[in-house]
């Protein structure tokens, strides 16, 4: 690929929690505008890796690029870096992590404020517009106890999104819920990778993966095993590992 | 029964020394459990040490430290104020524990969740982790306050003239041991009722909230 045009670049990254080798030396080139699928069995580290990207977790050595910044991560990385760096990089987490006591509109405005300086009338504003585009407009005062997961994942969506990140990472988003709920989430995903926005999804859903990926990686411990377009890794896996991986998953 | 209005005029000192030691107690709390989630390992070693000692000693141990050893000598000090820096140091100790139980019933992904928007450490913790934190500590912060209530009959042992010290000094000089000391328990089960049933009100509606998120 093509150095010039990649967003986001990750080098060598490591990462070792009590001995065992979550991530094992993960080099990728991801270009602007790209879906980047992540899939392999649990355990594989495909989540790790996806939370060293915006330093939930901090590598043990490596570098990180988003958008021509290097992050050296075997040193300290300063307060600035890392805010810079979570300013470009939204996340959408398995479990939703809405903060409950806030109201779905509240969510979304609230890091806008925070985090862009936006005063009060510009975040909502920003925030309604987001929630109509994930179909919510209605549920703005409602608390996140009152919405369904789906619901709760399309807003966590909208949150991450208000803040104007160039790439966006999806942690499993759908595991949490029912399949028809995922479908909704999904839909909104679709419909984001259209727009062009740069995205690196961790997910158990082939179909997805299939249909609106522009590249399938698979993981298995803690290195990427084979990556390519996907119909071609769904049809034609190189190796051992991937055919029972996949098999696993496809004949269920 | 003419007790009674003499333990009834006792009330406000009794309230006062419990209210300003939960004040003292609820701040230094803060302060202490900031301290024992600090980056720095000297910093969690100290406050981790400050609350075992402090929840080691017997408070009348403590109390009699502070108003007969420490107010003997360099600094003097009134019955009122020796009490009410022991019981605040008593509470922030206790309380400090309250908060920690508190805080690690914050889900992590909520933690995770700030971080990866970015805000900063502060917005966190003031806007994110303790409003949520703030729930689930209310009803052990209210116990703590009965508690308190009735910890503070310890302070009659160094004249501190609160329920427990008028009650004694009448039941001494009119020979009647037991009708004032029965009157001054309902007194406090009259105060501290009303708290206990606010505290399982609070226990209820957090329980519903929490099974609602």
């Amino acid at each position: 690929m093509n150095q010039a045009e990649s967003i986001l670049s990750l080098r060598d990254v490591e990462k070792t929690f009590a001995g065992h080798c979550a991530v094992d030396g993960v080099s990728l080139d991801v270009a602007r505008g790209e879906v980047v699928a992540v899939i392999g069995p649990s355990g594989s580290g495909k989540s790790t890796m996806l939370r060293c990207i915006n330093l939930l977790e901090v590598p043990d050595r490596g570098t990180i690029t988003v958008d021509g910044t290097d992050l050296d991560t075997s040193g300290t990385v300063s307060a600035r870096d890392l805010t810079q760096l979570r300013r470009r990089v939204g996340m959408v987490f398995q479990s939703f992590n809405l903060f409950p006591h806030m109201t779905v509109l509240r969510n979304i405005s609230l890091p806008q404020e925070r985090v862009l300086g936006r005063s009060r009338d510009e975040a909502d504003r920003r925030s309604m517009e987001l929630l109509e585009r994930v179909g919510l407009q209605q549920k703005a005062d409602a608390y996140p106890a009152k919405c369904s997961g789906g619901q709760q994942q399309r807003v966590a969506i909208a949150r991450a999104l208000a803040l104007d990140p160039e790439i966006m990472l999806f942690d499993e988003p759908t595991s949490a819920l029912d399949p028809e709920l995922g479908l909704e989430v999904l839909a909104v995903m679709r419909q984001l990778a259209d727009t062009g926005m740069t995205m690196i999804v961790v997910t158990h859903e082939i179909h997805f993966a299939a249909t609106v990926a522009d590249r399938l990686i698979v993981m298995a411990d803690g290195r990427i095993l084979e990556q390519g377009p996907p119909q071609q890794v769904l049809d034609d896996p190189q190796h051992a590992r991937t055919r029972t991986f996949l098999s696993a998953i496809k004949d269920r | 029964m003419d007790v009674l209005p003499i333990i009834v005029a006792a009330i406000p000192v009794t309230l006062g020394v419990t209210a300003a030691s939960f004040a003292i107690g609820a701040v230094l709390g803060l302060a202490l459990v900031a301290g024992r989630r600090s980056r720095w390992t000297v910093v969690r070693g100290l406050s981790r040490s400050v609350v075992e000692v402090l929840r080691g000693i017997p408070p009348i141990v403590l109390l009699f430290i502070i108003f007969f050893g420490i107010g003997s000598g360099a600094l003097r000090m009134e019955p009122f104020q020796a009490a009410v820096i022991g019981l605040g140091l008593v509470s922030a100790a206790h309380l400090s524990e309250v908060y920690r139980g508190s805080l690690l019933a914050v889900p992590k992904g909520q933690f995770e969740a700030a971080d990866a928007l970015g805000l900063s450490r502060s917005t966190t913790s003031a806007r994110v982790i303790a409003p949520q934190a703030f729930r689930v500590a209310m009803p052990g912060m209210v116990t703590w306050a009965i508690s308190l209530l009735k910890d503070s009959a310890l302070v009659s042992t160094i004249g501190v003239a609160e329920i427990m010290s008028v009650t004694n000094q009448h039941a001494r000089s009119s020979g009647d041991g037991l009708m004032p000391f029965i009157l001054a328990a309902a007194v406090y089960i009259a105060i501290g009722t009303p708290l206990a049933i606010w505290s399982r009100w609070l226990e209820k509606r957090f329980a519903r909230i929490r099974k609602a998120a």
